[in-house]
C-alpha cells in the first residue's frame, strides 16, 4: 500500500507513514515530539493537534477538554492517518526541550515563508533533463560544449562551468544514457556550475542543506529544492564549545598553533553529524545534497571556512572577508556531494554576521516602507533597524545571561527550567512554573526576565537591582557571594536551593541594559524616536515564550504596544532555507550584505552613556517607558 | 540683518533647597540659605530669573589635618585643633556664609571617633556659629551609617545638609534625613545616569526632591574637571527642560580636590617653570570653582580664604544684570 | 542647524559603492553629519545635491587665522554651544598685553617663559597684544618688529592712530597681525588698511546691535577675516555678549556674528584677572587679552583651556598609574584593573572598604571595561606587563603576585608568561573584593 503523507504545520515537515499510523508517531518520525505524559494512551489529554486538511480516523476522543474539542482539536495519539493530511501542531502541545534549537513559534512567516515574503520558488539548484543531439562528422563540437549549449537553452545563464573530476567521466555518462542525461546545476553569482551529470532521465529532485552556525548551537534543515518542502530539521550543540563558550575565546584559540584547524574541524564535524541524522530520517543519500547554504556570525563563518578571525577581535575590528567565495563541499570536508557548492551569507561587519543578514532577509524588512526592528538575542545581542531605504545594525555584548549563561542557576529553555515566577509582595512566597511541569532544576531566559520584573514589583530589589537585605523573609540570605534570594527550596526542586544572587542580577541588568542601549544607539544614530518603529521582531532561543509585558517592565525592549511584537524563532536558518529556494532571495541577501550599515558602538561615549542609563529598572529615563508610569498611578 | 537677542525660555527651573532653620523654623540658625531656583543657565540673566546666587562654603574638619600645604598654616594653624574655633574663624574672619564640617575623625584609620563624639562636635559647632551647616561623614559607609543617623538625631530641627548618600549606600542616610528633617547630598561618580538613578531611589523612599543636593563628584582642574563640567551642563540643561530627577542644586568639594593635586602644592623651587606656589594653588582652586560655577554649581566648597574671596567676587560680578535683561 | 545623517543620506545616490571609503551610503552620511568626512569624498553625488547640502553644511563660524608660519593661530570654526554635544575645536588664544612704553625686550624675555609642561602636555601662550601708549608711531613700529623678531607669538596691534597702525602693519604685514580695531568712526580706514596689508581685522561695536551693523558694512567692503569685540568690559555683560554671539551664529546662522571673538579682562589684580578670563574662556571667547604675564597665573588658565577643548567623546579614563590605597607596605597585594574610570572607581571603593592596604594598577585599555578590553585584546599579558614595568611595581612590593579580575581568569597563563609574575585570580565582581581580601590577606 502506498504511504500516506502527513504535512505538519507550521514546521512544514512531511512525514510519509504507513496507513493507520497515529499522528503522534507520524510527528515523531520527522522529529516533532509532542507532549505525551501517558505515552499515547489517550489519557493525559496533552498531544492536541488540529487537522487542517483531510480526515483522520479518530479512535476515541480520549480525555480531551470540552474547550479543546470545541476549538476543533484532537488528540494526536488517538487519530490515525488514513489519507493525506495537513496537521497543525499548536505550541502548547510541543515537548519543550526539543524547541531549544528549532523553536517555531513564528507568526510572521507561517506556512510558506518564502511566498509570504514575496519570493517565488526558484531554487538555486535544480535538475535538468536534457536530450542532446548526437554528434556527427559535421556536427562535431566537443562533448562538454554540447552539454553547455543544451544547458544554456534551459537556463538564463551563459557561464556554464564544470569541475575537472566531473569532466573526466562525462564522455561515458553521455554515451551510456544515449545522450539523455539529467544534470544538476547550481546557479549562483552569475554562473552555473554543473554539480552532477546522471545518465538517463531521473525524477529525483535536487536537495539542499540550510545551516545556521551559532556560537552555541547549530541548526540544519534538509530541503527538497524542487517542491520547497523541508524534509526534516535537526539541531545540536556546536562542538567548538570545547575551545571556549564565546566568540572571543574561540578567536583567541584560533590564534594558537593548530587552533584554527581544530575549530574548523569541530564545526565541520558538528555539521556532518547533523547531516547523518538528517539523512537517517529521509531516504536520500549524502550525494543527493547538491548545495549548502550557511548562515553564521562573522567569526563562525570565518572558522567554518578556516579563515583567520584574528583581526576581528583587535581594534579596529576588521574581518578577513565579508563576502566569501563559493567553495566545494569536498574542500571543507562536508559530507554531502563532494562537488556540491557551499555558499555563505555575507557578513556586514565583525560583529554583525551572515546570521543577521539571513534574519533581515526572512523578515523582509528591506522591502517594507514601515520601520522594522529585528532583535536577535543569542550570546550577543544583535539588532537591525530600518526599512526599504536604509538599514542600520549594531552588536552589543549582552552576554549569555538570557541563554542561562553566567547565572548561578541559569539554564537553557528545556525541561525543568523555571519559565514563570510569581511572588506574593506581602509574604515573598514564590510560585514557579517549569517547562514540562517537572521539579525545577534551574531558570531559563524567560524565567530570568520574569524574576527581575517580579523581584522589583515585590520590593526584593530596588530599581538599581540591589537586593534589599532588610526584607522580612528567610528567602533573603547571605550566600557565598553576598546576598541571595531563594526562589525554590531544595525539597521542591530537583537540585539544591535554587537562588538568584546579587551577581546574577547584575549580569541580567547588564544584559538587558546592553540590548536596550544598542536599540537606543541605533535610534539616535538615525535620529528616530521609539514610537516610529512599526514592528519589532524577536529572534533567538532564550525561551519558549517571552512575556512582553515583563520584558518591557525590566526595560529590555522598548515600551511599544504588544501587537507590534512578533517572535520569529531561529531566523537565521529560515533565511538560509529561503535563500536556497529562491534566486531572488539569494541575490537580496547579497544586496543586504552591502546595504546594512554597521554602527560601531565602541566609537565615542554614546553607547556607554546609554548603557549606564539602562542599568536601572526599567530605565533612568522613565519617560521612555510611559506605559509603566501609567500603571504606577 | 538686524540683531535680535536670542532668549531661550525653558519649561522648568532648578529646584530650590533651603539649608538651615531659624528659631521660628525649629532650629537655631541666624539665617537660612536657599540654593537653586534658577530658570536660566548659569548667570545668563536674560534667559530667566536667577533668584539665588551660588554659595561659597568653607571646609573645616573635626581633626587637625596633617597633610595640608604649609600655605594654610597662617590661616588655620591656630584653630584647626578645635573645630569650634575653626568654624568661628571662617565665619568671623573669612566671611563664610556656609560651613562644611567634614567628620574625618570618624574614620577608623584616623581617630575612630565614636558616633556620640561626632554628634557632639556637630552640636558644638552649631552652638558656636549661626550659619547653616553641612556635615559629611568620613567616607567609609559602615562607619558613616552609624555616625550620620546619630548626627541627624542630635541636630534635629537644624535642617542640615548631610552627606553622602551613594547608590550602594543610600538607605540609612535617607531614612535619617526623613525622620529628623534634614537635606541629603546624593553623590554619584561623574556619571549623569547614576546621578539621576540615585535621586530616583532616594525620592522613592519618600524624601522629597527639594531636600536633595547633587554632588556630581568633581575633579580638580587638570584632573578631569571637564568631565564634571560637561555632566553638570547636561544635568542643568535636563533640569531646565523639565527633568525633575536632575533638577536639584549641585555641590562640589573644590578645595578638597584641588589641594590634592601636584599643581597646587608643588614648591616653586621644585617647579620653577610653574611660577610661585601659593598663588598658583589659589588660582588652581579658584579656576576650578569658576569653571564649575559656569556649569551650574550652586555650592562650591572652598579651602583657601583667598580663593574663596576671589570666587565670591566673581559671583558678585556675574550676578549683575545685563543689557539683554528685562 | 546641522543636517542629520538621514537628511544627508536622502540626497546621496544610495548605491553603496564604497568609493567614499565607507561601506554604505548611510555610514558615509552619518560620518558627514558628524563632521568626520566631507561630501566631496562621494564621486557620485549630483551637483544639485552638493549645493543643497553644501549650504547647510557650511561652518556657522568662520575660521580666521592670525599670525603666519609657526606663530599662526587658528580661531573660530566652532559648531557647538556645549562641548558635550560634539566638541570644541579651536582652543582660545591667550594674549599677553605689552605696551610700547614697556621695556619690550624684558617683556619678551619673560614671555618666552610662558610655556608650560605638565602631564606630558605642552601649553603655549599664543599671542602678544601691543598697545600704542606712547602715541609715537615709530616706537609702536619698533615694538611690533621686536615682537615679531623675538617671539613665537602672533601679534595683535592695538592703536587708535591710523598712521601709527599703518607704520607698524607695513613693517610686520608678513606675519599677519590682527589689527585692533575697526570702530564706527574709523572702520573705513581700518578696513582699507587691513585689505591693503591682507590682515585680519578686529571689529569693535558699542554693544551687539552696533557690532552687527559694523560687520555688515565692513564685509560689504570686501574684508573677510574678522574678529568680533562687543565693546563690553563688565564680566556679566561680556558673558552675555559672547553667549549671544555664539548662539546667533550657531543656532540662527546670523551671518554678521559668524566670526571668532575677542575679550579683554578689566581687572587690575592678576588673580582676579585670571578668574575673569576663565569665565570668557569657558563661554566662547576665541582670544582673551590679559595684562598678567606671571607663570603661576597663566598655567591654571591654560590648563583649563586644555581641559575644555579635549574631545569629550573619549571615555573617561584614569591615569595608568599605580594607586596606593591605605598604608601600603611591600607586602601589599596588587590588583589589576582597567583605566576606564567607572571600572577603576568601583574597584577603588571596594579595595578601600576591604581595609587591606593595596595597590591598584589600572592598565591602559583606552578607557574600556574589563571584559571589553579583554575582548579587544587590550587587557592582555603584554599590556599588564607594560603597566607593571612603567610603574616599577617590582620595587614597590617585595612579592611577584598580581590579582587578575575573575572575569579574565583565562588570561592567567599568558599573563604569567608575559610578566614573570604569579597570577592570583580575584573575584569576578568588584563587590567580592572585600571577602577576597579578608580570605587572602587579612
Amino acid at each position: 500500500m502506498d504511504k500516506i503523507s502527513v504535512r505538519f504545520l507550521p514546521d512544514n515537515l512531511i512525514a510519509n507513514v504507513e496507513h493507520g499510523t497515529s499522528l503522534l508517531l507520524a510527528a515523531a518520525s520527522v522529529g516533532l515530539e509532542l507532549k505525551s505524559n501517558c505515552g499515547g494512551d489517550g489519557t493525559c489529554g496533552r498531544c492536541l493537534v488540529k487537522v487542517q486538511e483531510g480526515r483522520p480516523n479518530v479512535k476515541s476522543e480520549g480525555s480531551i477538554s470540552l474547550k479543546a474539542k470545541q476549538s476543533g482539536l484532537v488528540l494526536a495519539c488517538q487519530a490515525a492517518a488514513v489519507e493525506n493530511l495537513v496537521v497543525d501542531i499548536p505550541q502548547e502541545s510541543r515537548l519543550d526541550e526539543h524547541q531549544v534549537l528549532l523553536e517555531e513559534k513564528d507568526i510572521l512567516v507561517e506556512k510558506d515563508d518564502f511566498l509570504a515574503a514575496g519570493y517565488s520558488l526558484n531554487p538555486l539548484c535544480r535538475k535538468i533533463k536534457l536530450t542532446l543531439s548526437e554528434p556527427s562528422l559535421t556536427e562535431n563540437i566537443s562533448d562538454f560544449s554540447r552539454l553547455q549549449s543544451a544547458i544554456r537553452n534551459e537556463i538564463d545563464c551563459h557561464d556554464v562551468r564544470i569541475g575537472l573530476s566531473m569532466l573526466k567521466g562525462l564522455a561515458e555518462v553521455l554515451r551510456t544514457g544515449d545522450w539523455r542525461v539529467t544534470v544538476t546545476v547550481a546557479q549562483l553569482n552569475g554562473c552555473a556550475e554543473i554539480i552532477n551529470v546522471e545518465s538517463g532521465h531521473t525524477d529525483k529532485p535536487a536537495y539542499g542543506l540550510a545551516v545556521d552556525i551559532g556560537t552555541t548551537t547549530v541548526a540544519a534543515y534538509l530541503l527538497d529544492l524542487e517542491s520547497g518542502v523541508t524534509l526534516c530539521q535537526k539541531g545540536t550543540y556546536n562542538k567548538q564549545s570545547t575551545y571556549g563558550d564565546d566568540v572571543i575565546t574561540r578567536m583567541i584559540h584560533a590564534s594558537v598553533p593548530k587552533g584554527l584547524r581544530e575549530l574548523h574541524t569541530a564545526i565541520i564535524l558538528t555539521i556532518n553529524q547533523l547531516i547523518v541524522e538528517l539523512l537517517s530520517q529521509s531516504d536520500i543519500s549524502s550525494d543527493d545534497i547538491h548545495l549548502a547554504m550557511v548562515a553564521g556570525n562573522t567569526t563562525m563563518t570565518h572558522l567554518f571556512l578556516e579563515l583567520t578571525p584574528r583581526y576581528i577581535r583587535l581594534e579596529p575590528y576588521i574581518p578577513l572577508a565579508s563576502f566569501v567565495p563559493l567553495v566545494k563541499a569536498e574542500e571543507l570536508g562536508l559530507k554531502i556531494n563532494p562537488a556540491a557548492q557551499v555558499a555563505c551569507f555575507p557578513s556586514v561587519a565583525s560583529y554583525v554576521g551572515g546570521d543577521i543578514v539571513s534574519g533581515a532577509l526572512i523578515t523582509n524588512m528591506a522591502k517594507r516602507e514601515e520601520i522594522t526592528l529585528l532583535i536577535d538575542i543569542g550570546t550577543n545581542g544583535e539588532m537591525v533597524l530600518g526599512n526599504e531605504d536604509w538599514l542600520i545594525s549594531v552588536s552589543c555584548s549582552a552576554g549569555p545571561a538570557f541563554e542561562g549563561g553566567g547565572i548561578t542557576f541559569g539554564m537553557r529553555a528545556m525541561k525543568g527550567a523555571i519559565e514563570h515566577v510569581s511572588i506574593d509582595p506581602e509574604t515573598f512566597e514564590v510560585e514557579v512554573t517549569t517547562i514540562g511541569n517537572v521539579k525545577a532544576t534551574g531558570i531559563c531566559g524567560s524565567g530570568l526576565i520574569d524574576c527581575l520584573a517580579k523581584f522589583h514589583r515585590a520590593g526584593i530589589i530596588d530599581r538599581a537591582g540591589k537586593l534589599q537585605a532588610d526584607i522580612n523573609t528567610s528567602r533573603m540570605r547571605q550566600g557565598d557571594d553576598g546576598w541571595e534570594f531563594v526562589l525554590v527550596w531544595s525539597d521542591e526542586a530537583d537540585s539544591a536551593d535554587i537562588v538568584v544572587t546579587e551577581n546574577d542580577i547584575k549580569n541580567l541588568m547588564r544584559a538587558k541594559g546592553a540590548v536596550y542601549a544598542g536599540i537606543r544607539s541605533m535610534l539616535k544614530a538615525v535620529q528616530l524616536e521609539e514610537e516610529m518603529i512599526d514592528k519589532v521582531l524577536i529572534a533567538g532561543g532564550f525561551g519558549n515564550y517571552i512575556n512582553i509585558r515583563d520584558a518591557v517592565a525590566i526595560g529590555l525592549f522598548p515600551d511599544l504596544p504588544p501587537e507590534k511584537y512578533t517572535f520569529i524563532g531561529n531566523s537565521s536558518v529560515k533565511g538560509a532555507r529561503l535563500a536556497l529556494l529562491s534566486q531572488e532571495a539569494y541575490s537580496e541577501a547579497q544586496e543586504l550584505g552591502k546595504k546594512i550599515t554597521y554602527l560601531e558602538l565602541s566609537n565615542g561615549n554614546d553607547f556607554m552613556d546609554e548603557f549606564v542609563s539602562a542599568l536601572f529598572l526599567p530605565h533612568t529615563d522613565m519617560s521612555l517607558f510611559p506605559s509603566l508610569a501609567a500603571n504606577n498611578d | 540683518m538686524a540683531f535680535n537677542a536670542v532668549k531661550d525660555k525653558y519649561r522648568s527651573k532648578v529646584g530650590e533647597v533651603v539649608l538651615g532653620a531659624t528659631k521660628e523654623q525649629g532650629g537655631t540658625r541666624d539665617y537660612t540659605i536657599t540654593i537653586g531656583g534658577e530658570a536660566a543657565l548659569p548667570f545668563l540673566h536674560f534667559e530667566g530669573e536667577i533668584p539665588n546666587r551660588p554659595v561659597v562654603a568653607m571646609e573645616i574638619w573635626d581633626v587637625a589635618p596633617t597633610d595640608w600645604n604649609d600655605c594654610f598654616k597662617p590661616f588655620y594653624a591656630d584653630v584647626w585643633n578645635d573645630p569650634v574655633a575653626w568654624a568661628k574663624k571662617c565665619v568671623d574672619e573669612y566671611g563664610a556664609e556656609l560651613i562644611v564640617l567634614h567628620l574625618k575623625g570618624a574614620d577608623p584609620d584616623v581617630k575612630d571617633a565614636t558616633p556620640e563624639e561626632c554628634a557632639k562636635v556637630v552640636k558644638d559647632v552649631l552652638a558656636a556659629v549661626g550659619c547653616p551647616l553641612v556635615v559629611t561623614g568620613c567616607g567609609k559607609p559602615e562607619k558613616d551609617n552609624l555616625v550620620l543617623p546619630l548626627v541627624a538625631e542630635a541636630a534635629a530641627g537644624e535642617n542640615l545638609l548631610l552627606g553622602v548618600a551613594e547608590q550602594e549606600n543610600y538607605k540609612s542616610l535617607t531614612a535619617a534625613c526623613m525622620v529628623h528633617k534634614h537635606n541629603i547630598i546624593a553623590q554619584s561618580p561623574i556619571d549623569i545616569n547614576i546621578c539621576k538613578q540615585l535621586n530616583i531611589l532616594i525620592t522613592e523612599m519618600n524624601l522629597p526632591a527639594n531636600r536633595i543636593v547633587i554632588d556630581p563628584t568633581i575633579a580638580a582642574l587638570g584632573y578631569g574637571v571637564e568631565y564634571g563640567y560637561s555632566i553638570m551642563e547636561r544635568a542643568r540643561n535636563g533640569a531646565l527642560q523639565g527633568d525633575t530627577m536632575l533638577g536639584m542644586p549641585m555641590i562640589g568639594n573644590v578645595g578638597y580636590e584641588v589641594w590634592r593635586t601636584k599643581e597646587a602644592n608643588a614648591s616653586s623651587d621644585d617647579f620653577p617653570g610653574w611660577g610661585e606656589q601659593e598663588n598658583r594653588g589659589i588660582l588652581w582652586e579658584a579656576t576650578t570653582a569658576m569653571a564649575l560655577l559656569q556649569a551650574g554649581m550652586n555650592v562650591v566648597v572652598m579651602r583657601h580664604p583667598k580663593a574663596s574671596n576671589l570666587i565670591k567676587q566673581n559671583i558678585e560680578e556675574l550676578m549683575v544684570k545685563t543689557s539683554f535683561d528685562e | 542647524m546641522a543636517l542629520t545623517g538621514l537628511e544627508i543620506f536622502k540626497q546621496l545616490p544610495k548605491k553603496n559603492t564604497g568609493d567614499c571609503g565607507f561601506p554604505t551610503c548611510l555610514a558615509f552620511a552619518m560620518a558627514v553629519a558628524a563632521g568626520k568626512s566631507s561630501l566631496d569624498k562621494c564621486p557620485h553625488i549630483t551637483e544639485e545635491a552638493k549645493e543643497t547640502l553644501g549650504a547647510a553644511a557650511a561652518p556657522p563660524i568662520k575660521l580666521v587665522k592670525v599670525g603666519a608660519g609657526n606663530t599662526e593661530v587658528e580661531l573660530g570654526d566652532e559648531t557647538e554651544l556645549f562641548r558635550h554635544d560634539k566638541r570644541f575645536f579651536h582652543p582660545t588664544a591667550i594674549a599677553v598685553l605689552i605696551k610700547d612704553t614697556d621695556d619690550v625686550a624684558a617683556k619678551l624675555e619673560n614671555f618666552k617663559e610662558l610655556e608650560f609642561d605638565r602631564v606630558g602636555l605642552h601649553y603655549r601662550t599664543d599671542m602678544v597684544a601691543l598697545t600704542n601708549d606712547s602715541g609715537d608711531s615709530s616706537k609702536f613700529k619698533a615694538a611690533a618688529e621686536a615682537i615679531v623678531a623675538g617671539s613665537k607669538a602672533a601679534l595683535i596691534l592695538i592703536s587708535e592712530d591710523l598712521a601709527a597702525m599703518e607704520s607698524a602693519v607695513a613693517a610686520v604685514a608678513g606675519s599677519k597681525p590682527l589689527l585692533y580695531a575697526a570702530e564706527s568712526h574709523n572702520y573705513e580706514a581700518m578696513t582699507a588698511l587691513a585689505q591693503k596689508y591682507q590682515c585680519p581685522l578686529a571689529v569693535k561695536g558699542e554693544g551687539l546691535a552696533e557690532l552687527a551693523e559694523l560687520v555688515e558694512k565692513i564685509t560689504k567692503l570686501g574684508q573677510k577675516d574678522l574678529v568680533l569685540d562687543s565693546g563690553s568690559r563688565a564680566t556679566s555683560q561680556v558673558l552675555a555678549d559672547l553667549t549671544q554671539i555664539r548662539r546667533l551664529a550657531v543656532k540662527k546662522r546670523f551671518r554678521p556674528f559668524g566670526y571668532p571673538t575677542i575679550a579683554f579682562t578689566s581687572k587690575e589684580d592678576a588673580l582676579e584677572e585670571v578668574v575673569q578670563a576663565g569665565v570668557y574662556l569657558s563661554k566662547y571667547a576665541s582670544i582673551i587679552v590679559l595684562k598678567t604675564d606671571k607663570k603661576e597665573t597663566l598655567l591654571p588658565l591654560e590648563s583649563w583651556r586644555q581641559n575644555l577643548f579635549t574631545d569629550p567623546q573619549k571615555p573617561i579614563q584614569v591615569e595608568s598609574k599605580a594607586v596606593a590605597v591605605g598604608e601600603v607596605t611591600p607586602e601589599s597585594p596588587v590588583y589589576i584593573t582597567t583605566n576606564f574610570s567607572l571600572t577603576y572607581y568601583i574597584v577603588e571603593g571596594e579595595v578601600e572598604s576591604s581595609k587591606v592596604p593595596s595597590y591598584i594598577l589600572p592598565v591602559n585599555t583606552d578607557g574600556t571595561s574589563v571584559l571589553t578590553a579583554w575582548a579587544a585584546g587590550k587587557l592582555a599579558g603584554e599590556s599588564i606587563a607594560k603597566a607593571l614595568k612603567e610603574n616599577d611595581m617590582e620595587s614597590k612590593v617585595n612579592h611577584k603576585t598580581l590579582i587578575l579580575p575573575g572575569y579574565v581568569a583565562v588570561l592567567s597563563g599568558s599573563t604569567e608568561e608575559a610578566t614573570g609574575w604569579n597570577v592570583k585570580v580575584g573575584p569576578r565582581e568588584a563587590s567580592g573584593i572585600t571577602k577576597f581580601a579578608k580570605e587572602n590577606y587579612a
